[in-house]
This record gives structure tokens, sequence and C-alpha cells, in this order.
């Protein structure tokens, strides 16, 4: 668990990960064609399995609404546009606003959520401090109790802290890393990175801080981007809470505005909805895209000192 | 140090814990605290802030907005801020509202939901809105315990749309529903599904409360009355008999379809999506069914025992209900929407009939050129079965809302083949006893 | 976790003489003030925004509370109706049928599916986004309309089933018995998150040992076995936990699935969503409370038996 640069220094190592037999072999031979050529069949028809729903999705947002419960293949004769341009404005504001509140909403929260939970992370991973495995314990306890018994009693504490209304209930208990799935998540990252690197710093004078911002983060990459990725997801995804706290529509998030598109007792404007819903999956799928050169990069480029 | 540091801790937890505890007991109503309204309430003469709280879609927020400028601008000493919501969610977002005080002050009401909130003392009572006009038997549902805490919105009535599309491939002639009875309501269900190809005769129709009503009522029972349950395990059977008869005559399609069917959306429907002859709704729905379906149905009265529909014991149902929280900061102001709504032509110039017909007999009559062809249709009907009605049903006591779903389940098992009729009447029965009492 | 066991060991080895005793304490509180000021953050956040509600929600639970009107104490009532409640006992075998089955079952998929993409390959960049996608949609009303639909009886699964020659008359979502099935495999579905960060944990696995590996001539089982599993560990155990509690906790899917019925028949009334519908539902939020609590022991009890078994497979470098 020592020189973690070989890996740079190799150089012929690819990036993206473990050679196989390339590295006895001279140059790939038929049977490593067949079998990545059997790999990528697979993967393709899974593939397709996998994102059947999603487009079904989308060929729908291009369908009027009495034809989309009636056509469950993908194929769309004429595209019905008025979907997206209608949808965008069927609601008390262009949706464009509720996708602003959701950025801002989430955006606050992968802040708090880096900045709170990795400081805990570190804590219970690094240091030595009395009562640790009791808060360890406890904090594991708060992400086992259903949230819909504790929703009414932390809204009546918001509610006498006067932030219904706000997004404050929907950013702040990230800066307090209320979130402790990602605590636990960077503990076991943190976990994984050799204690010697810990000890080089300390021997060059560092203090838990310098160790912490100098040391760690950088190496807990890939830790760093799965939560940011993940936060954005959940939050962006998140009904129940901006559904009690946000009062005022202008303040909505996506996920409650998409809502408002359905009356079960008198008829949905699916066709909207399903527009709107894939107008708000892009940026999803942009920042996973983008992000996950992070989650790949790992500490290929990073290493020891 | 590190006991100081514990008890401190502790210490907070304790204090936190003990002051949600403090605030939920504080919630209780008549016990000051909480927000009704945004923006602290009104006193004499001073602006009065109301928040205004309804389910709907995209249609009903624009007219409710609309409404909300209108009376604004009528008004300006009154400022109402809306907050619509979704049917489902909008019951979540209620009670944890209730439950922290901040309630808003004029609250959409539905039967099912009526006697939770009014029993247990969140509603105000609404004596002072004039119900004067209103058309017999549409004001005693909003009573709980004999207080008016819900303002009929708009008046409905359960029955069957037809679709005729259907009924001509079938080449079958739409029943005369003034004369029909079950028994030749099955035949015609079994007879159009077979003749036409579509699975359902008759869908949705026996996991309706609303229907397992009608046959009580028709029968000398009701649903609930001020005591409790009002009918016997006897005649839950006889339902789930009748249940039976029907699948086996194939009029209400096969189990599973009668279980894919339960607790669809409007617009997903079989009646909607051409797969039913006929299908249970609210006659208010006849719009957005046409609307989604892009046929035009017929409205059909449930069957009679006798073959007279006057005496199958119809009634008129509140669609909806407007509420006043008990806790308003401007219960005057409160109540001033409410009558503004029901009385004043102008509300029902722009509400037109879109939570049903208007219950004032007055504003019925003004808005009634007005109305698309479906809605006049609606009108008419509303009209023509004033003969037929019999005593409006109580709303359902605590407990007993989710009755429809209850039933649902047991008849699935007795469709499934896994619980018999007499069983699964004998377990419905004692289910939603049990949910009444506590 | 270790962690736990490490600092138990300190206090194990020592506890002799009050001078050891001394010493160990003071190797277990040499970090007090760094520690307690890295953890600040989540400290304040657990006594203002979660302890609080948490122990008002372990109050309620002895409560009769129906959420419009004040809390009624009623002593251990409700955890005496939890005993003879049959929708509960059917709410409980529902979860753990779908914990046991669909947690291994996402797991390994999601494990297989990143050691497959782990490997240099052409388009590994958009057959991750592509498999992460579920994940994203997993919980929407949309996707869950969609799925309803591809499993009735005359949906786009049996029709596939019967141009396979196969007499589908099942409806996979209408029959109490196998409506369940459908969710699960919707769980299975969205197996993207674990996947993720399974990824992110074979990243950090150094590449020098797979050449070492190599170099000596190892197949891919036994590295597979003898490099990736162990030094993976970490990240397996963190997932099967994880996932095990949220399985437990799960909801959203069977909620917009079943139209927050738990139907057919309840058999896809999972725990809290059955919790759910006596809180907000039925109004009786003290019983749901309880039930809450119910909860917290059984997945408790999995986390602890994870946490010690974790002992003899998990392989931690520090």
């Amino acid at each position: 668990m020592t020189d973690l640069d070989t890996r740079d220094a190799t150089g012929a190592r690819p990036i993206t990960g473990p050679a196989p037999q390339e590295a006895i072999h001279h140059g790939p031979t038929w049977k490593d064609h067949a079998r990545s050529a059997i790999k990528h069949v697979l993967l393709i028809a899974a593939s397709l399995v996998m994102i059947y729903p999603l487009l079904w999705l989308i060929a729908s947002s291009f369908r009027p609404n009495d034809v989309i419960f009636r056509s469950p293949g993908l194929w769309v004769s004429d595209l019905y546009r008025e979907n997206y341009s209608q949808g965008w404005y069927a609601l008390s504001n262009p949706f464009g606003q509720y996708i602003i509140n959701s950025a801002i909403v989430v955006v606050g929260a992968i802040a708090g959520n880096l900045f709170a939970c990795t400081l805990a992370a570190y804590a219970f991973a690094r240091l030595q401090f009395r009562l640790r495995s009791l808060w360890f314990a406890i904090m594991l306890l708060t992400i086992m109790l259903p949230f819909h018994v504790v929703v009414v009693p932390q809204y009546i504490v918001f509610n006498q802290l006067g932030w219904v209304n706000t997004f404050v209930p929907l950013i702040l208990p990230k800066f307090l890393a209320t979130d402790a799935f990602f605590v636990f998540l960077m503990v076991q990252f943190i976990r994984g990175i050799p204690k010697e690197l810990d000890e080089a710093a300390r021997i060059d004078g560092c203090g838990h801080w310098k160790i912490f911002s100098r040391v760690m983060l950088p190496l807990m990459g890939p830790a760093i981007a799965t939560t940011a990725i993940f936060t954005f997801i959940w939050t962006w995804s998140d009904f129940f809470t901006p559904l009690i706290y946000l009062t005022d529509p202008i303040a909505y998030t996506v996920p409650v505005a998409l809502r408002s598109f359905l009356d079960a007792t008198a008829g949905s404007n699916w066709g909207a909805m399903f527009a709107m819903s894939v107008v708000t999956l892009i940026p999803l799928f942009l920042v996973f895209l983008f992000g996950q050169r992070f989650l790949v990069k790992g500490i290929a480029t990073t290493g020891g000192k | 140090m590190a006991i100081n540091r514990r008890q401190f801790l502790i210490g907070a937890g304790g204090l936190a814990a003990a002051a949600t505890t403090v605030g939920l007991a504080g919630c209780a109503p008549g016990s000051g605290g909480g927000t009704g309204s945004e923006g602290g309430g009104g006193g004499e003469g001073g602006t009065a802030n109301l928040a205004l709280a309804w389910w709907g879609n995209p249609t009903r927020n624009k007219n409710t907005q609309a409404m909300i400028d209108a009376y604004m601008k009528a008004n300006s000493n009154v400022k109402i801020t809306g907050q619509p919501g979704e049917f489902s969610s909008y019951w979540d977002k209620l009670a944890t509202q209730t439950a922290g005080g901040t309630a808003p002050d004029i609250i959409q009401m539905d039967m099912a939901y009526i006697a939770e909130y009014g029993n247990r003392g969140a509603l105000m009572d609404l004596k002072d809105v004039d119900v004067s006009k209103f058309v017999e038997g549409t004001v005693d549902s909003g009573k709980i315990n004999d207080t008016l805490v819900g303002v009929n919105a708009g008046i409905n009535t359960p029955l069957i749309f037809g679709n005729p599309k259907v009924f001509e491939k079938a080449k079958v002639d739409l029943p005369d529903d003034t004369t029909w009875t079950w028994d030749q309501m099955s035949e015609v269900a079994a007879e159009v599904a077979s003749k036409s190809g579509v699975p359902f005769g008759l869908a949705a129709f026996f996991t309706s409360d609303q229907m397992f009503s009608a046959f009580l009522r028709q029968n000398g029972k009701e649903l609930f009355n001020p005591d409790g349950l009002a009918f016997e395990p006897a005649d839950a059977q006889a339902w789930f008999d009748l249940m039976v008869k029907f699948q086996k005559a194939k009029a209400i399609g096969t189990p599973q379809q009668i279980s894919e069917e339960f607790n669809k959306p409007l617009d997903q429907g079989a009646l909607v999506v051409g797969k039913a002859a006929m299908q249970h709704y609210h006659s208010n729905q006849l719009e957005a069914v046409n609307a989604a379906s892009g046929e035009e149905m017929r409205l059909l009265r449930t069957p009679s025992l006798t073959g007279k529909a006057t005496e199958r014991k119809a009634w008129y149902k509140a669609s909806m209900l407007w509420s006043v929280s008990a806790k308003t900061k401007s219960p005057e102001a409160a109540v001033a929407w409410i009558n503004w709504f029901a009385n004043d032509p102008a509300a029902a110039d722009i509400e037109k009939a879109e939570r049903g017909i208007p219950p004032n007999s007055e504003l019925q009559e003004h808005v009634r050129p007005k109305l698309s062809p479906a809605q006049q249709t609606v009108a008419k009907h509303i009209a023509d079965i004033k003969p037929e009605l019999a005593p409006t049903p109580i709303a359902p006591p605590p407990g007993g809302g989710t009755l429809g779903q209850v039933m649902g389940r047991y008849q699935t098992d007795v469709l499934f083949g896994r619980a018999s009729t007499a069983d699964a009447a004998k377990k419905f029965v004692d289910e939603v006893k049990s949910n009444l009492q506590v | 976790m270790s962690a736990i066991s490490e600092l138990s060991t300190v206090h194990r080895v020592k506890a002799k003489t009050p001078e050891e005793k001394r010493l160990a304490a003071k190797e277990a509180g040499r970090d007090n003030k760094a520690g307690y000021l890295f953890l600040l953050p989540w400290l304040i956040g657990l006594i203002v925004i979660t302890i609080g509600p948490m122990l008002a929600s372990l109050y309620l639970s002895f409560t009769n509370y129906s959420l419009i009107q004040a809390p009624r104490w009623i002593g251990l009532e409700n955890y005496g109706r939890m005993l003879t409640d049959e929708r509960l006992h059917n709410s409980l075998k529902v979860t753990f049928i779908y914990v046991f089955v669909s947690t291994p079952l996402q797991l390994a998929v999601a494990l297989a599916i990143a050691l497959l993409l782990n490997e240099g390959m052409r388009g590994l960049a958009f057959y991750r986004s592509v498999f992460y996608l579920p994940s994203m949609l997993g919980a929407s009303v949309a996707i869950a309309v969609l799925w309803r639909q591809m499993f009735e009886v005359d949906g786009l699964v049996n029709q596939v089933l019967r141009l396979l020659g196969f007499e589908a008359t099942i409806s996979w979502i209408g029959d109490p018995q196998w409506a369940l099935w459908t969710i699960i495999l919707l769980h299975v579905w969205t197996f993207g998150s674990p996947m993720v960060i399974f990824l992110a944990g074979l990243r950090q696995i150094p590449g020098m040992y797979y050449e070492a590996a190599a170099v000596d001539g190892a197949g891919w089982w036994v590295r597979f076995t003898n490099i990736t599993l162990p030094l993976l560990s970490p990240i397996i155990f963190f997932n099967l936990v994880l996932q095990i509690i949220n399985a437990f906790q799960a909801f959203t899917q069977a909620y917009v699935v079943s139209n927050g019925s738990g139907g057919p028949s309840d058999s896809t009334m999972f725990y809290t969503l059955y919790l759910y519908q006596k809180g907000f539902v039925q109004f009786q939020m003290g019983y749901a409370s309880a039930m809450a609590w119910l909860l917290v022991v059984i997945i408790a009890a999995f986390t602890a038996i994870n946490f010690w078994a974790s002992k003899h497979w998990v392989f931690y470098g520090d």
C-alpha cells in the first residue's frame, strides 16, 4: 500500500481500468475481438431494456393526451410539439421558474453536504475522540427512522423558527450533515486511504486541518463526486419536503410543479407533464455525464507526495 | 470535562424534544399559537390576509386565481394568497399544516375528510354563510354534529357513463336508464361486451363505495349513520355476491382486469381508453371524460330494484366543500369570501360549473346559458333527477373515509378466489368498524 | 465497523492498572478537541433538527395523535395493537421478502455491470450513463405509470411473452401473487446508484496489484477473488448496509406503482407504506410512530449483524 504513483509512472496502464491480458500478449487476438463483440452486443441489448421506459417517456411527450395511454410503442408518427410549448406556460409561472428554484435548492444542498459530510467523515474515520462509537451509532440510527414520523415534529420546529415557506428547511439541514448516508460513504472511502499518508504529513508538521484539506480531500475525489452527483439527483427529485414547506407556488421546485399537472379526479395533462419531465431530466443527465469524469479520475492523477 | 459536555448535549437534546412536544400540544384547537395566515391577521378595518388552499389541475388553478383576483379587486381590504395543490398530496400537506398550526384559512374540503377535520374541532362554524338559496339536500352534507362546517362548492351525483359508439358497434340500443333494473344492467353490459369485443361491459362499478351506497339505500340501509356503520355483513355479502354474479355473466371483465382498473386515474380509465361500454363516474366528470376520450358520453342513471327510477334513492353529493380553519385570524373575511363564492353571480361567471353545479338555485339559472354543452347536459340531468332523490347520506365519520379502499381489497380477494364472499364480507365489516373506533 | 471494535479493543487491552487505564483514556481522547470541532456541524444538526423530532416521535408512539388534535397519552396501547394487527404482519412479510430478495439481486447486478464497465472499452461513458439513467427516473410518477402499463394483462411484457410462444394470461400488476415482483424488478432496474458507488470504489484499487498479478499469470477469477473483492470489500459492505437500510424503508416505488393503495389486496403494502397510511390517511400518527420505532429496532438489529459479520470479510487498509 505504498507508492500509488506507479500508476502514473508506468503510463502504459490505461486510465480506464486494470489491464487484462494485453500486458502479456502482443496485440489483440481474434478471440479478444470476438469477446469484445459479444460484450458489446449484450451491453447494447441491456441498454435498450434499461432505457426503454425513458424512450417511451420521450415518445409520449410528443403525443397528445388522448393517445398516450393507447400507445405502448416508441414510434411517433406526428410530432405533437404543443406539450412542450403549452406545458412550459401551463402552470401559474413559466416552467423555467421551477427549474431555477430547484437549481437553487440543489446547489445549496450540494455545497452543504460536501462541506459538512467531509468534516464529519474525517472525524469518524481518522480522529480518536471520546464517545466516537456512540456518535457513529447515533448517526446510523438517524438513517433508520422512517422520515414520515419525523416530518411533522420537524415541521413544527421549522415553523417555530419561522422558516416555513422558505428554502431554508430544504438547504440548511445539508450544511448540518443530516444526510448521514454521505457521512458513512465518505467514512468508508477514507478508511481505504492508507494511514501512512497521514503519518507522512504529520511528520511534516501538519495539523489535522492541513491533513484534512491537503491530504484527504484530494484523495477523496470519487467519494466527493459521488456525493455531489447523488445529492444533486436526490434533491432534484425530492417531492415531500418541498411539498410541505413551500406554500407559495412561485417557490415550487420541479417535482411539486410536475405533480400539478396531474388530477386523478378530472384528467391530468400527462403530455405536458411528460414533456416537462423530459426537460428537467436533461440537467440531471448532463450533470451525471459531466460528473462521471471525476468518478473516473480517482487517484490516478493525485498520488503521494 | 467530558461529563459536562455530555450533560450539556443531553440537556440540549431534551430541551429540543420538549420544545417540539410543547409545540405539538400547543396545536390543539383553541389553545392559541400558530399562524393561520401569512403576514399576520387583520383586525377591525385593517387588511385581512387569507390563505386559500385547493386541489385541482391547471384549468381549475387558473379559474380559482381569476376569482381571487376579481374578489381582491372588489374588496381592497382583503389580500388572498392561493395555495394550489394536487389531490393526493393535498391531504398530506393539509394534515402537516394543521399539526403545525399553519392551516390555510379557507380550505377546499372533500366529503371523505370533512368529518376527520370537523369532528376534531379543526373547522369553524359557518353559520354566517348564507345558504338560504341552496337547493334542498345540498346543505346538510356539510354538517358535522349539526354544525355547518363545509359549504357545498358544487353539486354532483354518482352515476354511470355510457359510450354510444361502443353500443353502436355492438348493435345494442342504449338502455332506458329510467326503467332498468340491476339484472337488466348486467344483461346489457354482458351483451355489449361480447358483441363489441371490449373487455368491460361495465367498469369500476362494484369497487365504488358510492355504488355500494346506492345499493344499500335501495335495500333500506345506508353506509353510515351518526352511530357508525349502518349496514351488516349480510348486506356486504349481498353486494359481493352480486359482483360475482355479474362477473360470471361476463359483464364486468376478468378478475385481473378488474384489479388493474382499481384506483386508476380518470384519464387511464377503461371507458376513456375505449375498453368499456359503461363505467361509474360522478356527473361533474363528464367534461373531463369527454375531453380525455374524444367521445361524447351519455349519462345513465343507476338502476333500481323495481324498474322505477323514482325509487332509486339518488342523492345530491357535494363534489367538494369550502371550509374555514378554526384557527383563522380573519374569520369574517373568510366567511365573506365563501358567501361571495356561493351567492355572487360574479363568482359563478368565472367558476361556471367547474367544481360541480352551483347549489344556489339562482346562480344555477344565471350560469346555465354560459355553460359548455357537456356541462349543460349535466345541469339538466341534475335538475331532472329531483323527483328521484332521497335524503342525502351523511358524511363518513372519522375513519370511514377509507371504506372504498378497504372494500376493494376484500373484493380482490373474492375475485381471485382467496376468500369466500361470506368471509370477506364479515372481515370487511369488522375492519371498517375497527377503523371507526380509533 | 472496525472502528467500533478498534475502540473497544483499546478499552479491552488495558483496563488493568490505573496507569494503563489513564494512558488508554488519553489515547481515546487525544483528538478530542479536533474531533468535536470537525464534528460540530453534524452535532448542531443532530441537536437542533434531528434529535428533537426523533425523541418527539418516540413520545408520540405512546400517544393517540390524530395530527389535528393534541396527542393523548395511552401508554403501550399502540404497541399492543401491533401484536394483533394482521395487516401489519403482512406488511412485515412483504417488506422482508422485498429486502432479502431485491437487495442481493440488485447489488449483484450492480457489481457485475460495474466490473464489466471498469475495463477499458469503447463507449464506456455512454454505457455508464445509460445504466445510471433508471436510477434518476426510478421514483417518478411517469415511470410508475409506464411500469403499471407494461405489466398489465395485455401490456408490453405479456405481448412479448406471447410472441415468444408463452400463453401469458397473468396480470403481473393486478394479481396479488405477482404484483410484488414487479416492484422488486423495478428496484433491480434502478441498480445505477450502487453501481456508481462500486465503480468509484474500483477506481481506488491501485493498478499495480493487477499488473503484478498479470505478471504472475493469474487468471481473471483469481484476480477477482484475491484482489478485487478484498480491496472492494469496504464499499461492498457500505452498499450492503445502506441498501438493506433503504430497502426496509422502501416507500416511493410501492406508493407510485400501486397508486398509494399497497394493492392489489395488500400484496405491495410495504411497511413504511402502511405506516404512512396509518399516519396521514387514517390520522393515527401515534400508531405510525410506534411502527416507526419497531422498524428502527429491526433495522438496527440487522445492521448490527452486518457490522458484526463484517469483521470476517471486510478488509480495511488501515
